[in-house]
């Protein structure tokens, strides 16, 4: 399988990008998906391993989205990678399911990985090992609490509790709004 | 304020005679509070200049809350920036005025039912005039503008008035929000009083 997808990938920069990382990565899945643009997929227990592989090559973390599956049960992780050397955009996805979602901390490689993380546990929930100021970050405390950003959160019921339903924009048969 | 008769009078008696001069002279003088929430604060710059000029109309915008008048919420309002709004509009001194621009502190707007976004402002501190829009057009703030002129100078611009008398209800409403202690908590820093 693995020399498979070596065959298929085409013979450009990111090409031979993706097809370096991964003979050291073999657990990994790499694809090219238009140029300057490469995605890796990559089980969780194995992310970190893989990322302090890949910042030989993408210098910088532009960011760590997470998406909510919630029929999977699963978070996905979206590490977005920026090579400096080679200007080409990285994709690094891993999923972990939703009950207690843990992962190791990347902060010793790239220390911007603090801020993403505590806003992606504010936000999700997510818990990252070795992380020292996990906590309430941009959101009051009882926000915090409810990680506002799952797909499981109600916020139209959490806003009427918090700020009153005296209130007609709430009614939610859409036939009575005020604007 | 002195406190005679069983009503409140705002307004010192020995210079009762003066009091449609002052009034004309802070509808002339109004000092803005630069404080810029949302996305109305990109809507001012269009009003300071040539174009529009609020100058003319003796509107200035000024970085200190106790020299300011006028307090611009321009935009959405969250529970943190509504905490930094309470503060600041207790630190200005009276008389103040308060103007909302858009439909977010009127009913919350396009976040209606957002778990961040204050529906109501009115509930936490008094608004004399609010301005609807998404965002509102220069032009409208302009008309809000000679509007809250037009209610300092007939004296219906009480919002200041309001909030001391009904002090009681407006705590109530915050303590409900963000919770009893956050002015032990938070607004010592700046609130000498509490």
């Amino acid at each position: 399988m693995d020399m498979n997808e070596k065959a298929q990938l085409p013979e450009t920069k990111e090409g031979k990008l993706v097809a370096e990382i991964l003979e050291k990565a073999p657990y990994a899945e790499g694809s090219v998906r238009r140029e300057r643009r490469v995605e890796f997929k990559v089980p969780a227990d194995r992310i970190k391993e893989f990322l302090e592989l890949a910042s030989e090559k993408f210098e910088m973390l532009m960011q760590i989205s997470v998406v909510d599956w919630i029929k999977e049960g699963e978070f996905e992780l979206v590490y977005q990678l920026w090579s400096v050397s080679e200007s080409v955009h990285a994709f690094v996805r891993t999923r972990v399911p939703r009950e207690n979602a843990k992962l190791p901390t990347v902060m010793d490689i790239w220390p911007v990985a603090e801020t993403y993380e505590r806003e992606a546990h504010e936000f999700f929930g997510i818990a990252f090992e070795g992380n020292p100021r996990l906590g309430p970050f941009i959101l009051e405390p009882r926000e915090y609490e409810k990680h506002p950003l799952r797909k499981d959160f109600n916020t139209l019921s959490y806003a009427k509790t918090i700020y009153g339903e005296d209130f007609d924009r709430y009614d939610e048969s859409k036939t009575n709004y005020v604007i | 304020m002195s406190e005679k008769d069983g009503f409140i009078n705002y307004e010192l008696q020995e210079f009762k005679l003066f009091e449609p001069l002052f009034r004309w002279a802070r509808k002339k003088s109004l000092w803005i509070v630069a404080f810029c929430t949302g996305c109305g604060g990109i809507e001012m710059p269009p009003l300071a200049n040539a174009r529009y000029d609020f100058e003319r109309f003796g509107i200035m915008p000024n970085p200190a809350p106790r020299m300011g008048d006028l307090f611009l919420i321009t935009g959405y309002v969250t529970p943190k920036t509504l905490k930094r709004i309470i503060i600041t509009y207790e630190m200005m001194q009276d008389p103040k005025y308060v103007l909302a621009h858009g439909s977010c502190p009127i009913n919350g707007g396009v976040y209606w039912d957002s778990y961040n976004v204050v529906k109501q402002l009115d509930k936490y501190i008094p608004i004399d005039v609010a301005i609807a829009g998404c965002m509102p057009r220069p032009e409208a703030v302009m008309d809000g503008i000679m509007e809250i002129m037009r209610k300092i100078e007939d004296g219906t611009a009480d919002g200041w008035k309001r909030y001391r008398e009904n002090y009681e209800y407006y705590r109530k409403n915050q303590d409900e929000l963000f919770g009893e202690g956050w002015r032990e908590k938070e607004a010592r820093r700046w609130l000498a009083w509490i």
